[in-house]
This record gives structure tokens, sequence and C-alpha cells, in this order.
């Protein structure tokens, strides 16, 4: 049964104008569920409606087919990480913790219970007593996650809570929640721009840009069959050129790209709705990963731009007749001169064909 | 003492081995200073009169002793002063409170408007303008006269008199300390923390009870101590209102006939004043709550049932109108003839001789200009001592800065009368510090004063903006090959330059104001300042002509803000490092 479904919803701003254009999205019981995409695509924006922060334009939203649309946010039994945390800076972290059961009305010896087993979920059992400014950034973060989970929500929502920790504390903070997660089951949203954390933490991932939802599925169909040459752009290190498709058979298409190479793929191998047929255009998807060095003819030549080493291999930069390629190469490769002229070859399963507009 | 260096953050450590090399007879003989002045003419005074009032030959303690006694005069002006300031703190503070957050959380029509009328309280001058008070809403004022015509009784019985008019001056001219500090506290949160409230299931009202009051506490206590010692010191407003047991009128009228008794009097205020002081400095330290998210500013909230917006606009109206009233009043009395107004609800004839006669008549000029110079020399003067021990507390690692910093601000805490009477029982007789003259009965009593009570404002917006300098610029200036005086000169004081000017425009703004110290100290007619003229005017019942000094200053005023708001402006450089 699905936990959350939203329904045509749309919101604008004055001065924004049209933020959330006509979204439809289901979440089902205990998915850990993301909305990703780049500053001010208004993914912030559904989640803040989905939390009764922000009222609607036009468009429903159900939470287990109840219509909530209107409801106040304290009406909806939702618990929200915000991006600064919001704690309360005039209580304690157990008072933090324990506000929303207080709210609630519960029993004393229950709300020392549950604050108590809640730190201790967060592992900061030692810290109840502390004040939130004396916490560092990580703590506060785990406080925060706490207080909401303390009133065993029907929804989690996070907005980009990995937002303000440094890359240490991520990682950490990142397993924090995946375990939270596994432990409650709580159905989770989460809001983010870093396409690393929502690959990594998703069951599936809903990809946004300009209010518009591109694409929503598993962390590994939209990594490798992305739906649309935004998608492709956005996930993961990907070289989309434009090319022409030159004759299709059943089984196979031929590609032409602009300098005049040839490539072979299966018609499977695209996203829906891009039509193969002779001299339709197409975006070719080359993930940076899938691109090699080759002594053959390959599908382009070119010289070697910039390089950067990873740890792992090298993000390589290389100027080619078919324009700029990020290419990844792995440590235990023996990069070329730069002075030398390079033919690069691709991995022809690793294609993914999308829409050019 | 020695430095703890793992105590110390590392900037610190850099700037204090540059210090040390800073420890020459320049910085001695400028310390030697610095603690001449501060006994001399600030902490020096206060304890003559402790010793004043215990060496009344009747022993030690002779003179306190009333206090205790509950029929006194003495413990009733103690009771009164307590009594009038506990209400101005209700009063003052629900005012302040119920304005900040009305104005800061909703948007309505005309609220820009609203929101800087509701520091116009801040322009009234310090006389005038509680005489206009008491012009509008005190015996035989307008209000009374118009209610009572209408409602076809004595006028009287709608006059504010006595401590009700007292705390009417009060709220109207304190209400700006809470309404201050609680607009800048919320000025630093976000809606987060409501909506996180809300998140977690809190009603409306649970989210105000629970988050948003107790957020406010800090700010509240702040401005409930401000007004507390400001009501305390309050001296004008009982005068006119004709309230006689408080401290500041039993020191005044009694400082010639009873020296030992207004002695004791000002000591047990200058105490409770202290006091004060301490518990506001130790909040400060603590500092409001913050919160900080993307996109920063608090979204105010659209009034939109109809019901809401008909009260809003009528309340906002109203409130308007009496926050301008008194300034109104005393813009139409500057053009009434002197006399006219004997009875009625308002004068009856007006004029423009009165401004011709203050910028033509010989004799009228002199008090503005006697105010000028005063408040000049003074300034001068507060700009030296100022500076020098606001770069010496914050700046210099010695032993006992934070006492220079207590001396500095103590003048600033204690009530003008209590300063004044001060001032007379130390200079009474000759000392080193009045270079071996009386000074009592000289034209020098008047500007000491305001140098002594005005010279905190200069060292705090000193030392606040060189709080916020970095020391590394300083530094990077001597570790560039400059002198101490150098960098102070070339990179210290342009930064810290704004901070100072405000300091400079709020103590020459006071001084030209200043009625309550003046009125102890000043005794001949052709050395008054402004404010005693416009006592002495009001006391010959030449209204008209006050009123017109008093526009004076309210121009006056209103032209340094402005300044202000410019200098605050360029200011704002030195604070991006």
């Amino acid at each position: 049964m699905n936990v959350l479904r939203l329904e045509e919803l749309a919101k604008s701003f004055q001065r924004a104008g049209t933020v959330v254009d006509a979204v439809n999205l289901q979440v089902e019981d205990g998915e850990f569920f993301t909305l990703l995409g780049p500053s001010g695509c208004g993914k912030s924006t559904i989640l803040r409606m989905i939390a009764g922060l922000e009222e609607p334009d036009s468009g429903r939203i159900f939470f287990e087919e109840r219509d909530v649309t209107f409801d106040p946010p304290n009406k909806r039994g939702i618990g929200m990480v915000f991006q600064n945390y919001a704690l309360f800076p005039h209580l304690s972290v157990a008072q933090n913790v324990a506000f929303g059961l207080e709210v609630r009305k519960a029993s004393t010896p229950e709300i020392r219970k549950r604050t108590d087993a809640a730190l201790r979920q967060v592992q900061l059992d030692s810290l109840g007593a502390a004040r939130v400014d004396q916490l560092s950034g990580g703590q506060q973060q785990r406080v925060a996650l706490a207080r909401a989970l303390v009133i065993r929500p029907k929804l989690l929502l996070l907005d980009e809570p990995l937002s303000n920790l440094d890359a240490k504390l991520r990682g950490e903070t990142r397993a924090v929640l995946r375990a939270v997660h596994n432990s409650s089951g709580v159905t989770t949203i989460y809001v983010t721009h870093d396409q690393e954390e929502a690959l990594g933490m998703s069951d599936r991932i809903a990809v946004l840009n300009a209010g518009k939802v591109h694409q929503v599925a598993t962390p590994r169909e939209i990594y490798e069959r992305p739906a649309t040459k935004f998608v492709a752009d956005f996930i993961g290190r990907n070289n989309v050129i434009e090319a022409a498709v030159e004759n299709v058979s059943e089984n196979s298409a031929v590609i032409r790209f602009a300098n005049g190479a040839k490539l072979k793929v299966h018609p499977q191998q695209r996203a829906v709705g891009v039509e193969l047929k002779p001299l339709s255009r197409v975006g070719v998807c080359i993930r940076a990963e899938s691109l090699r060095f080759t002594d053959e003819n390959g599908i382009c030549t070119g010289v070697l731009s910039d390089v950067e080493y990873s740890g792992s291999g090298y993000s390589c930069l290389v100027k080619t007749d078919l324009g700029d390629l990020k290419m990844e190469v792995p440590g235990s490769i023996q990069l070329p001169s730069r002075e030398l002229t390079i033919r690069l070859d691709v991995i022809e399963s690793a294609i993914h064909l999308v829409g050019v507009s | 003492m020695t430095p703890h260096p793992s105590r110390q953050p590392a900037g610190w450590r850099a700037t204090l081995s540059l210090r040390e090399r800073d420890w020459n007879w320049g910085s001695i003989a400028v310390l030697f200073l610095l603690a001449f002045v501060l006994w001399g003419y600030v902490v020096g005074p206060l304890v003559s009169t402790f010793w004043f009032s215990v060496d009344s030959g009747q022993g030690a303690l002779a003179e306190y002793a009333p206090f205790l006694d509950f029929g006194s005069a003495q413990s009733e002006a103690l009771r009164g002063s307590l009594y009038i300031s506990v209400l101005s703190v209700i009063t003052a503070g629900a005012t302040g409170v119920f304005l900040a957050v009305l104005l800061n959380r909703w948007d309505f029509r005309f609220r820009r408007i609203y929101q800087a009328l509701v520091l116009v309280p801040i322009a009234l001058p310090p006389l005038m303008g509680v005489k206009a008070f008491y012009l509008l809403y005190g015996k035989g004022g307008t209000f009374p006269q118009l209610l009572g015509e209408f409602f076809h009784t004595s006028p009287l019985t709608f006059a504010l008199q006595g401590i009700s008019g007292v705390l009417l001056v009060h709220t109207m001219t304190m209400y700006p300390y809470f309404y201050l500090s609680v607009a800048a506290s919320m000025a630093q949160t976000d809606d987060s923390l409501e909506e996180a409230a809300s998140s977690l299931g809190a009603s409306t009202r649970q989210t105000w009870t629970r988050v948003l009051l107790p957020m406010l506490t800090p700010p509240i206590v702040a401005g409930a101590l401000l007004t507390f010692m400001s009501s305390m010191a309050s001296y004008t407003a009982p005068l006119l209102f004709e309230v006689n047991n408080v401290m500041t009128v039993q020191i005044a009228s009694n400082k010639e006939s009873q020296p030992a008794l207004a002695s004791a009097v000002a000591v047990i205020l200058a105490v409770i004043s202290v006091i004060f002081l301490i518990v506001i400095r130790g909040y400060e330290q603590r500092g409001v709550y913050r919160t900080q998210s993307k996109g920063g500013a608090r979204k105010r909230r659209w009034v939109t049932s109809s019901a809401a917006k008909v009260s809003l606009f009528a309340g906002a109206l109203i409130s308007t109108i009496i926050l301008i009233l008194p300034i109104a009043m005393i813009f139409l009395l500057a053009f009434s003839v002197d006399g006219s107004w004997r009875a009625g609800p308002l004068p009856s004839a007006y004029t423009m001789k009165n401004v011709v006669k203050i910028f033509s008549g010989a004799g009228s000029w002199g008090p503005i200009k006697n105010s000028v110079e005063m408040s000049a020399m003074a300034v001068a003067c507060a700009i030296v001592l100022g500076v020098t021990s606001a770069y010496v507390t914050t700046r210099m690692r010695i032993r006992g800065r934070g006492i220079i910093d207590i001396a500095m601000m103590l003048p600033w805490a204690l009530p003008g009368t209590v300063v004044a009477f001060n001032l007379i029982v130390a200079f009474a007789k000759p000392s080193m510090f009045s270079f071996g003259q009386v000074l009592i009965g000289t034209y020098w009593m008047v500007p000491l004063a305001y140098f002594v009570r005005f010279s905190p404002l200069i060292f705090r917006s000193t030392a606040s903006s060189l709080t916020q300098l970095d020391p590394t610029l300083e530094e990077a200036a001597r570790s560039l090959g400059s002198s101490w005086w150098g960098a102070f000169r070339r990179v210290v004081l342009p930064l810290v330059s704004s901070g100072i000017a405000g300091g400079v425009l709020l103590a020459f703004v006071a001084g030209f104001g200043e009625f309550v110290a003046t009125i102890m100290l000043y005794t001949k007619f052709k050395d008054r300042p402004l404010s005693i003229a416009i006592n002495d005017e009001l006391n010959a019942g030449h209204w008209g002509t006050a009123a017109c000094f008093g526009v004076v200053q309210v121009v006056l005023v209103l032209a340094v803000v402005i300044l202000m708001r410019r200098v605050e402006d360029r200011g704002a450089i030195a604070h991006t490092s």
C-alpha cells in the first residue's frame, strides 16, 4: 500500500514563478525515497508541502489514501529533520527530543523511556542534559533525527540533512541514517542535491528539474538507464554526444557521430520515448568510466588536456573531435603522454540513448 | 600575570609577543593618565559622596538608619522609586514586546510607516518631551479637557496625575528598550523553529507558549533591566507630575538643606544602579539565541482575515497618533502666543514671534550657544578618554582592564542626579583634580558633568567596533614595518572611526539636551544651557519660547539620526573581516 501519494501537485511563488509543476509521485511503505535535483528544482518545496509548511496551488496530497492536502503540519503525524536542524536553543538535548511527546501529552514515565531510547538509538545517551549549542554539528544533526523519530512518525522527512556537515561526518551520519531506517522501518523521504548520497542510500529516486519529475526509478536504473538528457548529465560523469540514427533492424541500430564514426547498439539500450528510425537525432550517453584508450580505430581521436589524480585512478578531460570528453582511467593503467594523439573507444554494451532537446 | 598559552587562541599569542615590546614609557604614561582621570572625575567623586554620608558626626551609619524605618521619608522614597520602576517595567514591557512581535511577524498595510514611527519617542527631547506629555494628558491638558467636555464632567476626572502620569511617560519613552532588543532577537531567528515545533505536533498555542515566547526571554530580561535602571534614575517625570517621594527628587531637593541625607540617598541609589550594571553585563555575555539557515530572513505573514485587518489598521492608526502627539504638541506650542493657553484644549493664538525671537534676540541665542559649547567641550575630552580606554580594555593584556571597563561604564549606570551630586561633594574643596580651585559655582561644573556622564557612550561604541575588528589586521600592519602608532593611526583608527563617530554623535545629542544633572549644577544666568532656558521659560509661563527651544532639540536629534545612518552604512566595511 502506498503511504504517500502526490497527485498533480503544483506550486508557484510570486518571484520565482512555477517551482513545482504537476508532480505525481507514490511512495510505498517502508521505502527510502529520495527527491534529487539541482538547487531550485522544487524538491524542498515538495517536501514542505508534504509536511504542510506550504500549501499547494493545486493538486492533492494523500497519506495512506487520506486527503491531507490542507491539514496543518501538527495534524499530519510526520517527523521532519531541517537543514539547519532547527533545534530549540532554550531547551536541553533531552528536552528537545521530548518536545513532540510533551505536546502530545504523553505520560512522564513514557516520555522518559522513549526519549532515552531515541537518544540511545542515535548514540547520544550521555548528552541528554547538554545544551544544544554545546554540541558539534554532527551531534546536533543526530538530536534533530532523534527528535523526529521519537514521535514514531508515519513519514520521516529529511531536508538536505547532511549539507552542513564536513565530508567525514557526512559519511558517518549516512551510516547512522541507514541504520535508523533499517531498524525502525519508517518510510523516509530524503531531499538532496548530492547524487552520490542519493545513489548510495535510496530504494528509489525521483530526479527533478525545474519543478518537473524526469525519472522515478531505482538508483541502479537511474545511473545506467537515464530517462532524459538532463538525468544523464546530472547523474554520474556522463558524456552526452549528439548523433544520428543510420539504420535500424530488429536486433540492432547503427548510430553515426558527427566525425563519421559509427557505433552499433541494441534497440533496448534507449530511454522510453526515444524514436529509433533512420535520420532521427539521439543523445548518446557514454559514462566516463566506459571510455578507454585503444590502438584501433575507436570512435574519436584527441589529446589529454587535464588530469586529476583521485586515489583510485585518474579523472581526465580529453579534447577530441567529438568535443571535450570526461574519462575515468583506473590507477593501474599508464596514462599516455600529453603530446600524443590518442584514440578512444567505448564499451558498446554500456551505451544508452536518450532524446535530444 | 603569567599568560596561559594553552588556553589562548593562537591569535592572542602572536599579539602578545608584539605587545611585550609595547611595554615602554609611553604606554605606562598613558595608563597612568587614564587612572588619574578615572579616579579623579569618575570613581573618586562617588567615593567622596560615600565618605560624606558616613562622616556626618552622628555615628558612621546614622544617615542610613532611616532606610530601615518604614515611616521615614527616605524609606518612603526608596519604596516609591522601586514601585514606579517595577510598574514601568510591566507597562513598557507589555507595550514594547507587543509592538515588536506585531511589526516583525505580520505584514499589513502601512506596516513600514508604522515601523519607522515606532521609534519616534527616541527623538523626544528630555525636558520639553515630558512637558508635552503633561500638556496632553496632565491636569488642564488637552485630552482631559476634551473628554471632560464630551462626558460633561470635570476635566480632572481624566487627567493623569502623580504616579499614573509618570508611568505614562516611562511607558512611552522606555518601551523602545524592549522593542529594540526583542526585534533584534527576532531578526536572529527564522521560521524553521516554528515549523519544527509544528511538524512535531505542537498546536499554534503550544508553539507560542513552548517555543516562541521562551526564546524571547533573554531580550525581554535585557529590556527589563534597562527599563528598571532608567526608571530608578528618572527625575524629570516625577518632578513635573509632582511625585516627590522618589529618590532622585529627594536628592535634588535636599542637596543644600540636608546634604548628609541627600548623600546617603545618593549612595543607596548608586549601589542599586551598580548592581544592575553588573547584572546587565553578566547577562550581555550570555548572548541571544540564534538560528541560521539558508535564506535567512524571517518571512512575515500577511494578515488575511478582514476583522484582523480592520483592528490592526485601527490599532496602528491610534498608536501612531499617540506616538506622534507629543512631538506635534511641541511644534504646535512653538507657534503659539506665550500665555495664550489659559483655557480650552489647545492654545488660542498663534504667531511666528517665538521663532523670530530665539533666532534674532541677543539673549536667546545664548542658551543654544552655551549648550553647543559645553557639549562640544565635553565630547572632545570624552573622545580622548573613551577611545584610549576602549583600546586598553580590548587590546592590551594588562592586569586590571576589567576594573577600567567597570569604572568607565559606572557613570552610564548612575542617575544624572547622583553624578551631579557626587561632583558637588568632590569639588566643593580644592583638589589636585581641579587644579587647586573650588569648581562649585563655576562654568566648568556643567561640561565636567557632561564629560563624566557621556564618556561611556563613546567608550562603548568604540570598544564594540574594536572587538569586531580582527586583531590580525593590526599585526599585519606591524609585520609590514609599521610602528605601533603608525598601525593605530593608519589601520585601526580608520576602521573604528564609524564606531567612534556613532558614540560622539550620541554623546553630543545627550549633552545638548541634558537637564537632570544640569539643574543641580548650573549657577549663573549667563552660563545657562538650553535645558535650563527651557525650564526657566516654562516656569515663567512662556511655553511658546520653551517649545521653540524644544523644536531645536528635536531637529538636532533627527539630524543626528540621519547622520548615524550614513555613518553606519560607511562603517559596514569595517565588519567584513
